[in-house]
């Protein structure tokens, strides 16, 4: 057997003004889980789309099974039996899942496409190699998100010719749950000898999942760990962010303030019902829970994105209905949505145009804008939330997530939000800037925000949450102080493993 | 060398082949660069001009307005009809005209932002309503000539404001207002948001649906006044005739668009278009060109200027 399945040396790759890739080597062994982190610019996927042929690489060397491959071009890599799982679906909605895993690549006879022959292999590939029941004749629209991502796993290996896979963010559109479900499939391709690259922000993942981790800073390799376990998370972040940090949490200590927001019987049939919380100044509330379990919906129905069919909401005391966003901002309450390409930043605008939006009216005179006074309020925001490049004019698109994500904080801060919708602030932002991006929210709570955090990462609603709220099918079944709590409680409670007794005596213990 | 000739080209590429244009049409035929049809020429656009500024409105909402056509009817229906049937002064009949437009912007905008109908169609709707009504009222399509109309009407066509021609002035003053609203007003920005990204700004708490009526309302009315400038020109209301600035308006947006360093709708980039196509359509005329012709070579010449502003921007990349 061979010592490496794929290896990849001194790979160097620039564009104009960037150096993408500079002298980064990766090797994984034949029939490992290689793990790829490192934070977004750090040259991960500038490699993985070398290997891939979308670019040709500046200098340095691949070779497959000991073999070079040069030049590298998508049909060899594809022919060396090397298959890539994309972050996105690309799947057609009303296509069948045996014409999904077969398109392309169709099995004929004499009379034609044998549909038949296509089903039962598809069908028997799910059984045997991903550890599933799927039906081929099943439209891809009804079917899950996991198991969309199996059909793309088995259309990327049905022909029996893979022997390294690489997995791009491959959880990225799953809830937690349907994690396992992918993971197994994971494992059970490994234990046929497949060798696996998979590419992940969520450290957790990687130490769950992988044999070996390369980690990547600026362009190069600059770690290697042998050895994975769940302890080794630190290390990880340490060489992803070239320093130590101390904590990924900011040390809370926050004092309960006047009641802000209360909700009463909040409800929308088929999404969520009796729903009722309510947030302090001064405090961070978590709301945990699966996808599907009402919780995206309960956050878009507190901001006015959808009419509350039953139940009423008070701000400050005051009952208050919005049948619009630009109503809850008029009185303080914002929200970082969960899509922040979509819902959050006006792409195509500059970063100044997206921190100005909300509060246009202060770098106005009789409704002109003041176009130097704009800038200004927007460097300062950029100065003091770090969002780089440090340039108000760059168009939005252009930036990280992590800095995305601040742009929209920074809009925020500009006006005199008292009350923050946080729905997955940290969804697909790297750990440096995730780390500032909870000290942000750390000083909002400080000076006196009632904050509502929304997120599908345990950890993260512990570390930064006073109180954490549980929905399941649309309920809270669960309302539980942070402190102590452990992640597999809190995911035993969004799972419904845990029973409601125990969480009404950590209620109590509040 | 060669570097400095493509960020000459890069930077003012469409000024260039403009200028080639105006050189060409002068040395064929040395009336062209006279100073009066020079300002034929700005006479000329100066209607199509008014129409495009509404319709740059609509495009940076990320819509369309196929129903221009049927303000600028309305505008000079009901302005002609107010004086002819009931007496009012000029200035009431132009008031009666513009809110005639007003009415379409409404009904358009009811569509959009009530039933939420895509502004393709609901704008097409409202033009084919229109359109029929037009035919109703007039029992089939006949004009409506007002002869004797209040000379102060007459004089938004054919006065002149110290030597400039009224309608210039009426054009130039509705580019300075649609100037300053779109590139320097808050609404302007506001509106640019939303035409680029309807949930991002919904999200960032604009008021989306106010300002999509406004556009639509504010669109409808400065077409209805280019109606107004028709109708004092031939001295009648003739059904169906805004329809001939649609593809125009529609097409100069385009154009002055693809001028933008960005690509977003702008008024300064929509003057220069109405002019660009104004300055064709009078060179075209003075080289005594057969009629048929002139639009496939109108065509043509747009379709390679706008491949040269792609070209142009991707130089400057």
């Amino acid at each position: 057997m061979s010592a490496s399945v794929l290896l990849m040396q001194d790979i160097a790759k620039t564009f104009p003004g960037v150096v993408a890739l500079d002298a980064a080597s990766l090797s994984v062994r034949p029939g490992e889980i290689h793990g790829l982190v490192g934070e977004n610019g750090a040259g991960k996927s500038t490699i993985i789309k070398v290997l891939a042929g979308v670019y040709h690489a500046d200098d340095g060397t691949v070779s497959i099974q000991d073999t070079p491959v040069s030049p590298v071009t998508s049909e060899v890599i594809h022919a060396a039996g090397v298959r890539f799982i994309h972050q996105e679906l690309h799947l057609v909605p009303h296509f069948t899942v045996t014409e999904s895993v077969f398109m392309g690549q169709e099995i004929t006879t004499r009379l034609g496409l044998s549909r038949r022959l296509m089903c039962a292999r598809a069908e028997t590939f799910f059984r045997d190699v991903l550890d599933v029941e799927i039906n081929g004749d099943i439209l891809i629209r009804d079917l899950g998100t996991a198991e969309r991502k199996l059909v793309q796993i088995a259309r990327a290996l049905i022909d029996d010719q893979a022997r390294l896979v690489v997995f791009d963010e491959p959880t990225a559109p799953l809830a937690s749950g349907e994690i396992e479900k992918l993971f197994r499939a994971i494992r059970r391709l490994k234990d046929r000898g497949i060798a696996i690259i998979y590419v992940s922000h969520y450290l957790s993942e990687i130490t769950d999942i992988c044999d070996r981790v390369t980690v990547f800073r600026n362009g190069r390799d600059v770690a290697v760990l042998d050895k994975v376990d769940e302890n080794c998370a630190n290390e990880l972040i340490k060489a992803m962010v070239g320093r130590e940090i101390d904590a990924l949490y900011p040390k809370s200590g926050h004092t309960r303030g006047a009641l802000v927001l209360q909700a009463k019987g909040l409800g929308d049939t088929g999404y969520f019902s009796d729903i009722s919380l309510s947030a302090h100044s001064g405090e961070i509330v978590g709301i945990a829970g699966l996808i599907g379990s009402g919780r995206e919906e309960l956050i878009d129905t507190l901001y006015g994105l959808r009419p509350a069919r039953t139940g009423e909401v008070t701000l400050h005391g005051k009952p208050v209905r919005f049948s619009s966003p630009a109503d809850a901002v008029a009185r303080g309450m914002v929200l970082v949505p969960r899509d922040r390409r979509r819902d959050g930043l006006v792409l195509d605008m500059s970063v100044s145009e997206n921190i100005n939006l909300a509060s246009l009216e202060e770098v106005s005179c009789y409704g002109i804008e003041l176009r130097n006074r704009a800038r200004e309020r927007a460097s300062r925001q950029i100065r003091e939330l770090d969002i780089r490049p440090d340039n108000p004019a760059i168009i939005s698109r252009q930036l990280s997530g992590g800095n995305q994500q601040k742009t929209v904080l920074a809009r925020w801060l500009a006006t005199r939000a008292a009350i923050f919708l946080l729905d997955e602030p940290t969804v697909g932002v790297d750990v440096g800037a995730k780390v500032e991006i909870y000290q942000l929210i750390e000083n909002l709570a400080r000076n006196g925000a009632a904050i509502l955090l929304s997120s599908s990462d345990p950890g993260e609603l512990i570390g930064m949450c006073d109180r954490v709220l549980v929905m399941m099918r649309g309920r809270i079944t669960h309302e539980t102080s942070a402190v102590g709590l452990s992640i597999d409680q809190l995911v035993a409670m969004t799972t419904g493993a845990s029973t409601q007794n125990s969480a009404e005596g950590h209620a109590d213990a509040r | 060398m060669n570097q400095t000739l493509k960020s000459i080209i890069a930077r003012f590429g469409f000024l260039i082949i403009i200028v080639a244009f105006v050189i060409f049409f002068s040395a064929v035929n040395p009336v062209f660069l006279g100073g009066d049809n020079l300002m034929n020429i700005v006479e000329g656009s100066a209607i199509l001009l008014i129409v495009a500024l509404g319709m740059t409105l609509i495009v940076a909402t990320g819509g369309i307005d196929l129903s221009v056509g049927i303000a600028l009817d309305f505008g000079a229906a009901f302005a002609i009809v107010a004086m002819k049937e009931y007496g009012f002064g000029w200035y009431g009949a132009a008031l009666i005209g513009i809110s005639g437009g007003a009415i379409v912007g409404l009904l358009n905008a009811a569509l959009i932002v009530g039933l939420k109908v895509s502004p393709f169609l609901a704008t097409l709707g409202t033009f084919f309503i229109g359109s029929s009504v037009q035919r109703i009222f007039t029992n089939g399509g006949g004009p409506i000539s007002h002869r004797r109309m209040p000379q102060e009407f007459r004089d938004l066509a054919v006065g002149d404001v110290f030597g400039i021609p009224t309608e210039v002035v009426i054009a130039a003053v509705l580019v300075l207002a649609y100037f300053i609203v779109m590139e320097r007003s808050i609404i302007g920005r506001r509106v640019h948001a939303l035409g680029m990204q309807r949930s991002a700004a919904r999200v960032a708490g604009l008021k989306v649906n106010k300002y999509l009526i406004l556009c639509f309302v504010a669109a409808s009315m400065t077409a209805a006044v280019g109606g107004l400038i028709a109708s004092a020109n031939i001295r009648m209301f003739t059904p169906l005739s805004g329809f001939s600035y649609l593809l125009d308006a529609i097409a100069a947006v385009f154009i002055g668009a693809a001028l933008h360093p960005r690509g977003r709708p702008n008024i300064p980039g929509t003057v220069i278009a109405v002019l660009f196509l104004g300055v064709i359509a009078n060179g075209l005329n003075l080289m005594g060109l057969n009629f048929n012709t002139k639009d496939a070579l109108s065509g043509i010449i747009l379709v390679s200027a706008l491949a040269l502003v792609v070209a142009q921007q991707k130089l400057r990349h």
